[in-house]
């Protein structure tokens, strides 16, 4: 087990390092120079300028964070590689650079006012998409080819096709408008804060919609997946077997199965969460959520770099890092992938 | 290549045979003419594969017949914008007017034409570049082979939406950027059904008999192992085009993906959003058309997997 968990921890370093190189590329390879983007239209007198640059290592500085000068009374630029090095350096800091507007406020500052917001999102969105998703499915399968099964299954094809930000749409065109006497109206309407003391209802609220609309596609998923397994541990010979003792299909299906067909289903959840924080982008810029994918998408539209590149590398590493400990924690609970994975090693 | 492989085809069919135990009343049968067979009975398949063609059919002659019927999907006449401005659905706008007066219904079906090629181009792309790679780790194995796949590890280990929206935000928007974005960044997953399909069908013993009649490993590559792996990269890139799609509308609605006046369904949905309690038909018909759009690529693709009997992972 510890050399499983070993294996795979090596596994991510390469990995963790690709993807800040992709990132890191990224950022450097963007049209324009910096500081045109925080200076705008106006003109920065040299002095300014040097020191904006020195701010944004874009410049080799002493230990003082002045500029260095070459013989000529020039500045020196910053190689690429180190740069790259500083930046990987600053990442294990939770330094993630500053950003082109705001003051040069630190990116990391900025998305830790937001993630709060963006995680209760996810977390509410994880809980609507286990019941429903996991109910939902467990139904379809001991009920197959019933009215229930074939709803399930179209219900489910269509959630996956059709883009998370119009099904947010079509729900505040439904709940805010065509119901807007049953539901008082106005909470379809985008917000730009959850709750807080001028807000109109409680809290909770607010995060039905936004909530619902994230979890969408993956409650479909999740209600499929569900469906599968629990389809397959009920062909399995000891389900059988249970039925053979004399055992009702209620007691085999409660006690043996369900148990079995979770597995993938709490893996599939579980690595979920990490793509829902990398989703949200879509959802919170419908409902205007102040969160992580908002800033995001206002940081693009504004050209603000660090905070694009800063949130993005953000969500892959949270991605990556739940995906380890899913992997690792599905290895627990299922034998065979660590005795499979060490046998063909 | 079909010709070259015949012999190939025949071992298949002959299992399939086996295996289904039907007909052996059919006159002529390959691995193709089986399939549609089995295609044939699965009517969401069938459906889905006629709402494509008519897509395609439509989008490729609406000049002929929409320009001048509903007028352009693009141009704004300013005298009379005021008054077309907004209209709601009647016999002369099917779907109403956009705030500019142009015909909703029209820019839906231009809009096909994005959202098809957009499908189908990065499709192309992400297939073209994932068959390589694919190919290129799997015959040579060793080195190749840990790059290349560690590669796609890293590539896949990103969020694919953000990715391409990181991405697009450095190139910055267009549609010819939407197609290299979304194309580039689709190749590992495709280099892995690829290289896996090249490791199975690689053990089997015609492989070794092409090669010991001297057959470069290019050709066994063409004329050999493609052939036999060309099902389950049908099946995959037929699903991927329903994602593709569906990608695109998404940078299209943030802004970062084609460039209006350009009538994509994603910039449609954005455009209709702010009249959503007054004018809901403006974002409720692209929806629907991109709804409708991916569904059936996705319907198709399953229909295709079971009619050509491959196996995939996730389904």
């Amino acid at each position: 087990m510890i050399k499983y968990i070993i294996k795979r921890v090596l596994q991510f370093i390469p990995v963790f390092l690709g993807v800040t190189l992709i990132l890191f590329v990224l950022q450097n390879v963007v049209p324009g120079d910096p500081i045109k983007l925080i200076a705008g239209e106006k003109k920065l007198d040299p002095q300014t300028e040097i020191n904006l640059r020195a701010t944004y290592h874009l410049i080799e500085t002493d230990e003082n964070g002045q500029a260095i000068l070459d013989e000529n009374g020039n500045t020196i630029e910053t190689p690429l590689w180190k740069r790259y090095l500083q930046y990987i350096g600053g990442l294990f800091h939770g330094d993630l650079g500053r950003s082109y507007q705001q003051n040069g406020k630190p990116v990391a500052e900025i998305l830790g006012e937001k993630y709060p917001y963006t995680i209760r999102l996810a977390i509410v969105a994880i809980i609507i998409e286990s019941i429903i998703g996991i109910v939902a499915g467990m139904i379809s399968a001991i009920k197959r080819y019933s009215a229930w099964d074939v709803g399930v299954t179209l219900t489910t094809s269509a959630l996956v096709a059709m883009p998370a930000f119009w099904f947010g749409m079509l729900q505040q065109l439904f709940w805010g408008v065509f119901l807007k006497n049953v539901t008082g109206g106005s909470f379809y309407l985008p917000i730009s804060g959850a709750g807080g003391p001028q807000a109109e209802f409680v809290d909770a609220v607010y995060y039905i919609l936004p909530a619902l609309t994230l979890a969408a596609v993956s409650t479909a998923y999740t209600a499929r997946i569900m469906r599968s397994q629990l389809l397959e541990v009920l062909n399995q010979d000891y389900i059988r077997t249970a039925r053979a003792k004399g055992l009702s299909r209620k007691a085999v299906i409660i006690r043996h199965a369900i148990k079995n067909a979770l597995i993938p289903v709490i893996t599939y959840i579980g690595m979920d969460f990490g793509g829902m924080l990398a989703g949200a982008i879509l959802t919170e810029t419908v409902f205007n959520w102040p969160g992580v994918g908002f800033e995001t998408y206002r940081a693009i539209t504004q050209r603000d770099w660090p905070i694009v590149l800063g949130s993005v590398t953000v969500i892959v590493i949270v991605v990556m890092v739940i995906n380890l400990v899913v992997d690792i924690s599905y290895a627990f609970l299922d034998p065979r992938i660590r005795l499979g994975s060490s046998k063909s090693e | 290549m079909k010709e070259a492989s015949g012999n190939n085809f025949e071992v298949a069919e002959a299992t399939e045979e086996a295996r289904t135990g039907s007909s052996s009343t059919r006159p002529s049968r390959t691995l193709w003419g089986d399939a549609w067979q089995r295609l044939k009975r699965n009517k969401l398949a069938i459906i889905s594969a006629v709402w494509i063609i008519l897509m395609i059919i439509v989008a490729l002659t609406a000049d002929l017949w929409a320009k001048p019927l509903l007028g352009s999907p693009t141009e704004i006449d300013s005298a009379t914008m005021a008054q077309n401005s907004r209209l709601p659905p009647s016999p002369e706008h099917p779907f109403g007017t956009d705030t500019l007066g142009r015909d909703v219904l029209c820019r839906v079906i231009y809009g096909a034409r994005i959202s098809l090629s957009v499908g189908v181009l990065a499709t192309a792309i992400s297939t073209v570049l994932g068959l390589i790679a694919g190919a290129l780790a799997a015959y040579n194995g060793g080195w190749w082979d840990t790059i290349i796949m560690r590669t796609a590890d890293v590539f896949l280990a990103f969020p694919y939406t953000l990715f391409v929206i990181a991405m697009l935000a450095v190139i910055g928007p267009g549609i010819q950027n939407v197609f290299i974005a979304i194309g580039i960044l689709g190749w590992p997953s495709i280099a892995r059904v690829f290289r896996s399909a090249i490791l199975s069908v690689k053990e089997n013993d015609y492989v070794d008999a092409a090669r010991a009649m001297g057959a470069s490993n290019f050709r066994i590559i063409t004329r050999h192992i493609f052939p036999n792996s060309v099902a389950s990269i049908v099946v995959y890139a037929t699903m991927n085009i329903g994602g593709a799609i569906l990608t695109e509308s998404a940078l299209s609605f943030l802004g970062m993906g084609v460039v209006p006046p350009d009538p994509s369904w994603g910039i449609m949905i954005q455009d209709g959003q702010t009249y959503l309690a007054t004018e809901p038909w403006l974002m409720i018909m692209p929806g629907i058309a991109i709804l409708t759009t991916v569904l059936a690529f996705t319907l198709l693709g399953d229909g295709l997997r079971d009619a050509l009997d491959v196996k995939m992972k996730d389904a």
